[in-house]
């Protein structure tokens, strides 16, 4: 059966980054399965093995080991699981939570709006690394804290984007009319104004994924996510920095894995944008 | 001497399957200080005409044949440097949109300083004096203070007035107009068509009129060109083809437009509407042939020559002879149903809004002020007014989209305004709107099925099935194939996408449809298919109306009584017949001496207003934001 793809499976930029996001989640998915070793398993005889091509490198160990001997593909595999479990939760929190109040402010606008339109003024102007020490100092150290500052510290991007977008909906003359028929406010939101916004809503969840994948590092980094015993890639890095002159590749290994990831993220989430977004496709078009 | 001539000039477009002619066979002169009106409907090419002369033809889109001589020189091939030097300087533009006419991030002064720099006027100061000459040339009193505005401080008109100064800045030698009075209201459209007259009498322009109102152009042109599909339907002097318009097209544009004067008669409604360039191509011999009512096998063998029917006349018809024999079906008793019992009492609805955040919260604008009417059964009531007048505040506060201030309604005995939850369900059962817009009104994801059944939707307990059975009988009843229900809104012509905007209105067999402009941007042959479509649905189904326009001419034709509301208040109400006889009120004589009388040889003389309508208008955008 032949279907025409949606324009948004053809862009070039769509493509490219739901592949890397696929393989990534793949990696986090299967991680058992795909590392080659136990992530935790030292072998303190192979110390500072660097990858396969270089020299001295050995095939058990592709790409090498670390400062205890353990293999860093299989680090980077599961170091995945973190990465993605904080990405999917900490943008979907992000986005309820945003999400939610800008749906209720852009629809109902008035003084509801400018409450909360109010209390996202005073939460960014707090910025948002401090604030997010600030909470992590508050909250504790821990993977489902960092989830939760993330969350806090970035609905407000949702709801201030997507708030502007549904203002615009929500003037138009069919939204009135699905009111004049008989719709209730819940329905008018979800079948007239949530259809039209959710191609800015899947871009802006898309897009912060990318920064909770940076955000969690950060804090792995410098130790208030994950505990030890769990590969991640942030830890990863500070693990590496201590041993830069023995052993570069294992400070590139993690940090290109962040990169890739970030990438993958944003290039979907740009790709969403250009071609789900109708305005910016019908001036393309002109 | 002839400014500009056009010889055998033809335009193509390259699509994909072929190039199509997006004009053909055009041949006019334009003597120096006359005017030439080019008129059609939209899709006829008149704006392809200005884009030629600018040489600014969208991409794929090139001239073929024949030539455009400007001054002597052909503008087609001359080289772009020449060309560059005579746009702007000898030849001027006034757009359609005034806005867009204008940069928004500039001031005023700054555009009108630029402008005349590129003219060569050297000195800051010498350019600032001769601004402000301009600005009084065209009569807008503080030119000084309109130096520093925005162009979104300004209303339409002033924005127009400006770009008028502009484009008369270098006394060019050719204006071409754009539909510059189309956004307007009736009396700065007014305003605007005597100004350009004016200017032009001043400096001896010729001028280029392109619009889509016959009667306008038959009032302000020395010659008509009437357009249909890219060629050329008929030529000559405006008066005579106006009064006796030689080809089938022309005169069912002037049946379809309703007349502002004499009896009411029905209006010719064109079937379909005029071929798109992918559908030119399937047409054979007479390109109006389709749509035509007199036409005859001979009709589709091969383009028809243009023959000449009065002295300067030249139509493209081999029967212009029997045009003067088309005539609208006379306008029947039930038309004019008798008014039943009052459906709407509207007593002293009253809406006034808080303007401004902060410190000016206290800002009261008041955009209607003590409307009060009866609406009977089977009635259509026209409200008419200019932009900011609060017309539209009204229909919206009677569908319950806005809470009266003050004031209250009854509809079918039972006061409604209170916004009660049954108060709101016993609205909605009675009264349904059409919007204004149906590229807003119409959700672009869903369905036309599932939007014109979108009431059964909200009651529930209806299956899909039964609601595609009804929708395609609404589709049926308001003259669009059943087929369309599957469809979505983009796929359909704007007269269509008003159709299915009535139909959804429909479905709850409301006996109160407010309209509020619903046939404003729409062609007359268009325009004329759906005023009809909403008398013979009132014959069939018996509602009332209130329709809100700015069209005096339509509220004519459709409404038995009228409202003429000016900044909130209703100066004048009654009979329709009564107000155009004898209009009491000041602004109503103002209104109805904007409009075009429909005898060319009449003299036209709109009354000027002293000021722009526009406070309220600008500070109804404010308190919305
Ligand atoms: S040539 Fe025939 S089809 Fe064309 S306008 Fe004349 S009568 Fe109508």
């Amino acid at each position: 059966m032949m279907r025409i793809l949606p324009p948004w499976l053809r862009s070039a930029r769509v493509l490219g980054g739901l592949t890397i996001v696929v393989i990534i989640s793949l990696c986090a998915v299967f991680a058992p399965l795909l590392a080659p070793h136990d992530p935790n398993e030292q072998d303190l005889i192979a110390t500072f093995l660097p990858p396969v091509w270089a020299k001295g490198g050995q095939a058990a160990y592709l790409l090498g080991t670390d400062s205890l001997g353990r293999d860093v593909l299989s680090r980077l595999i599961y170091g995945a699981r973190v990465a993605m479990m904080v990405a999917v939760l900490a943008s979907f929190g992000a986005m309820m939570i945003g999400g939610t109040l800008a749906y209720i402010a852009g629809y109902f606008g008035g003084r509801i709006d400018s409450l909360i339109g109010r209390a996202v003024d005073v939460w960014m102007s707090f910025p948002p690394v401090i604030m997010s020490l600030i909470l992590m100092v508050g909250l504790g150290v821990g993977l489902r804290n960092v989830i939760l500052a993330i969350i806090l510290v970035d609905w407000t991007r949702f709801c201030r984007v997507l708030r502007s977008e549904v203002l615009v909906v929500a003037r138009k003359d069919y939204v009135a009319a699905a009111r004049l028929v008989g719709f209730s406010h819940w329905r008018t939101v979800t079948r007239e104004i949530v259809p039209a916004t959710l191609p800015l809503l899947i871009t802006l969840v898309s897009l912060e994924m990318g920064i909770a994948v940076i955000v969690e590092a950060i804090l792995s980094f410098v130790g208030m996510s994950v505990s030890s015993n769990t590969p991640a890639w942030g830890q990863m890095i500070a693990d590496a920095r201590q041993y830069i002159y023995d052993s570069p590749w294992n400070l590139l290994f993690p940090i290109l894995a962040i990169f890739f990831a970030v990438f993958g993220f944003n290039l979907l989430g740009d790709g969403l944008r250009r071609t789900l977004d109708v305005r910016l496709t019908a001036t393309q078009r002109v | 001497m002839d400014m500009l001539i056009a010889k055998n000039l033809g335009v193509s477009a390259a699509l994909p399957d072929g190039s199509v002619p997006v004009i053909q066979e055009l041949n006019f002169s334009l003597p120096q200080g006359k005017v030439l009106g080019l008129v059609g409907e939209s899709g006829a090419g008149k704006s392809m005409i200005g884009r030629t002369i600018a040489q600014l033809l969208p991409p794929g889109f090139s001239v073929t044949a024949g030539e455009l001589m400007f001054d002597g020189q052909d503008l087609v091939r001359m080289p772009a440097e020449t060309r560059r030097e005579l746009l702007g300087r000898e030849i001027a533009f006034i757009p359609q949109e005034p806005l867009s006419g204008l940069n928004p991030v500039l001031t005023i002064g700054r555009q009108i300083d630029e402008h005349l720099a590129r003219l060569g006027i050297g000195n800051a100061r010498a350019r600032r004096d001769h601004a402000l000459g301009m600005l009084n040339d065209v009569h807008l009193s503080h030119g000084a203070d309109l130096l520093d505005k925005y162009p979104h401080q300004l209303s339409g008109g002033m924005c127009q007035r400006v770009l008028i100064a502009m484009a008369f800045a270098s006394r060019p030698k050719l204006l071409v107009a754009d539909e510059p009075t189309t956004a307007l209201d009736v009396t700065i459209q007014a305003r605007i068509v005597q100004l350009i007259a004016e200017m032009q009498e001043r400096d001896g322009t010729s001028v280029v009129f392109i619009t889509h109102d016959l009667r306008l152009a038959a009032q302000v042109c020395d010659n008509i060109l009437v357009l249909y599909a890219g060629r050329p339907a008929e030529y000559g002097p405006a008066r005579s083809v106006f009064a006796q318009p030689a080809h089938p097209y022309t005169r069912c544009l002037q049946l379809s437009n309703p007349a502002m004067s004499g009896p009411r008669r029905a209006l010719y409604a064109l079937p379909e509407r005029m071929p798109g360039l992918s559908a030119i191509k399937g047409i054979e011999g007479c390109l109006f042939a389709p749509r035509c009512p007199k036409v005859v096998p001979e009709c589709t063998r091969a383009l028809p020559p243009f023959v000449d029917v009065a002295d300067g006349q030249v139509a493209a018809c081999i029967r212009p002879e029997t045009t003067a024999t088309i005539a609208a079906p006379a306008l029947s008793a039930s038309d004019a149903p008798q008014a039943g019992v009052p459906l709407l009492e509207v007593r002293g609805l009253t809406k006034t809004f808080r303007i401004g955040g902060g410190l000016f919260r206290n800002r009261a604008f008041t955009a209607v002020k003590d409307v009060s009417f009866t609406l009977h059964q089977n009635e259509f009531i026209g409200i008419v007014g200019e932009s900011g007048s609060g017309k539209s505040t009204v229909a919206r506060m009677l569908c319950g989209l806005e809470r009266p201030t003050e004031g209250e309604f009854e509809i079918d005995g039972r006061e409604v305004s209170d916004g009660s939850t049954s108060s709101r369900a016993h609205l909605r059962a009675h009264v349904q709107m059409v919007f204004q817009d149906p590229q807003s009104a119409l959700n672009p994801r869903r369905r036309i099925a599932s939007i014109v059944t979108q009431a059964m939707e909200a009651a529930g307990g209806t299956s899909g099935k039964e609601r595609l059975e009804r929708a395609e009988a609404l589709l049926l009843e308001i003259g669009l194939p059943p087929d369309a229900a599957r469809r979505f809104p983009t796929q359909l012509s704007g007269g269509q996408r008003q159709r299915v905007n009535i139909a959804r209105a429909l479905c709850v067999a409301p006996n109160i449809l407010i309209a509020d402009e619903i046939v404003s941007g729409l062609d007359v042959s268009v325009q004329a298919q759906l005023l009809n479509l909403l008398m013979q649905l009132r014959r069939k189904r018996g509602f009332s109306m209130l329709f809100i326009s700015h069209d005096l001419s339509v509220v004519r034709y459709l409404c038995d009584r009228m409202l003429v509301m000016y900044r909130g208040e209703v100066v004048e109400s009654g009979p329709t017949d009564r107000i155009f006889a004898a209009p009491s009120h000041p602004y109503t004589r103002t209104l109805l001496a904007a409009v075009p009388p429909d005898d060319p040889s009449a003299v036209w003389s709109p009354q000027p207003l002293e000021t722009d309508v526009v406070a309220p208008a600008d500070m109804l955008q404010e308190a919305n934001v």
